[in-house]
């Protein structure tokens, strides 16, 4: 915009407003305006300003998560997503706008989809689950959760392969016979479902149970007879 | 509506709204500042996932705030006075005509920092920031007939002030 459009502007606004007929002359007012204002910070100041806001945001920005799709599973598509200390989400297929969503407010960092930082992770997701694989070799990262889900998680991942455990069993390992239900939904919030095997879980009645994944209990008995524990 | 990215939000707005908090503080340091917080604030929103409808006009939200607050502290700290009157533009000083024109500059720049935080911030955002009435209306949390409202209050006050000084 030209000085001479916003003083144009200006006295448009004056005859707007009116009233008595002013001794300040729009014009000059819009003038000193002008004078003061238009020409904004200089190419310098500007500079120096971008310089050190760069230099904060990069100390202060978390790293992003990484997030990549496992497209064709025995189980159905997957997400995959890993923090720079391991994996921190497997999901089963739903929309990726969803998935993201949820996962950088679980999270609270952004995510970007990446295929090479996700690689190792959907590589043994991927072999695990076409038996080319017995245990998971991941770092997983369970800094998010409260200090109870991930004791019960760290429980379910010493059931072995092959073995089965039920929610009251669990409950009782990690020092809280009382807690089976609570055991049952930590297990249920699993983030890393496959590679924390919450799946080897059952109820106390020799019953699968509950198994939230896609498919539900069809997934968790499809698991546990590829782990040959079945039943 | 995508999660806010901070990269993109800094490569299309963070010159704008420097250039608007230098002109609302006319100090670079305090614009520098009021730029790292208000950008900072959209790391932090960002990174709770946070989705914004309408990023730029937030962005101005953000730094008004900053702004308001960085002057809250100022008022207190009663450094203002000196920083003023050696940024005004210098014209041909010497002469007695650019003296008077620097009166005169140095007159309205004290009657524009007089005016009510929200009249100030609507008047720089309408006139050289270029933003929408809408959009000073979500700035500034309020409608765009307010928005609109502010700035000729502002416009009025400084007519009314200058006038008392010339009479």
């Amino acid at each position: 915009m030209t000085s001479s459009k916003r003083t144009e502007s200006l006295a448009a606004w004056e005859a707007w407003l009116g009233d008595r007929r002013p001794s300040e002359d729009p014009a000059t007012l819009a003038r000193d305006l002008d004078d003061l204002y238009a020409a904004g910070p200089g190419a310098q100041i500007w500079e120096r300003a971008r310089q050190s806001l760069e230099r904060r945001l990069r100390e202060r920005m978390p790293t992003p998560l990484s997030y990549a799709r496992v497209a064709r599973s025995p189980v159905g598509p997957l997400w995959v997503a890993v923090s720079e200390k391991g994996l921190v989400a497997v999901e089963y297929d739903r929309p990726e706008a969803a998935f993201r969503r949820d996962l950088e407010r679980r999270l609270r960092r952004p995510a970007v989809r990446a295929e090479e930082p996700t690689a190792e992770a959907r590589r043994q997701v991927l072999e695990y689950l076409s038996g080319r694989r017995r245990d998971f070799s991941l770092p997983v990262d369970l800094r998010h959760l409260t200090a109870f889900q991930r004791t019960v998680l760290q429980a379910a991942q010493a059931v072995p392969r092959g073995q089965v455990a039920t929610y009251g069993q669990i409950a009782r390992r990690i020092g809280r016979p009382r807690a089976a239900r609570a055991v049952g939904q930590a297990l249920g919030s699993n983030p890393v479902p496959i590679v924390i095997p919450c799946h080897r879980v059952l109820a106390s009645d020799g019953r699968l149970g509950g198994y939230s994944g896609r498919g539900g209990l069809r997934t968790k008995e499809k698991l546990l007879r590829l782990e040959g524990a079945m039943i | 509506m995508p999660a806010l990215d901070v990269e993109a939000l800094v490569r299309d707005y963070a010159r704008p709204i420097h250039a608007y908090l230098w002109r609302l503080l006319r100090d670079p340091s305090a614009a520098e500042d009021c730029l790292q917080d208000a950008f900072l604030q959209a790391a932090a929103s960002a990174a709770k996932g946070e989705r914004i409808h309408h990023p730029r006009a937030w962005l101005y939200a953000v730094a008004t705030n900053a702004a308001n607050s960085y002057g809250r502290r100022l008022a207190r700290g009663r450094e203002r006075e000196q920083a003023m009157d050696s940024d005004l533009p210098d014209h041909a000083s010497g002469v007695p005509e650019a003296a008077e024109r620097r009166e005169r500059l140095r007159r309205v720049d004290e009657a524009v920092r007089r005016l009510p935080a929200k009249q100030r911030a609507a008047l720089v955002m309408r006139k050289y920031q270029e933003l929408s009435y809408p959009e000073i209306g979500v700035a500034l949390g309020c409608s765009a007939a307010s928005a609109r409202a502010n700035v000729y209050q502002a416009l009025r006050r400084l007519r009314t002030w200058l006038e008392e000084v010339d009479a």
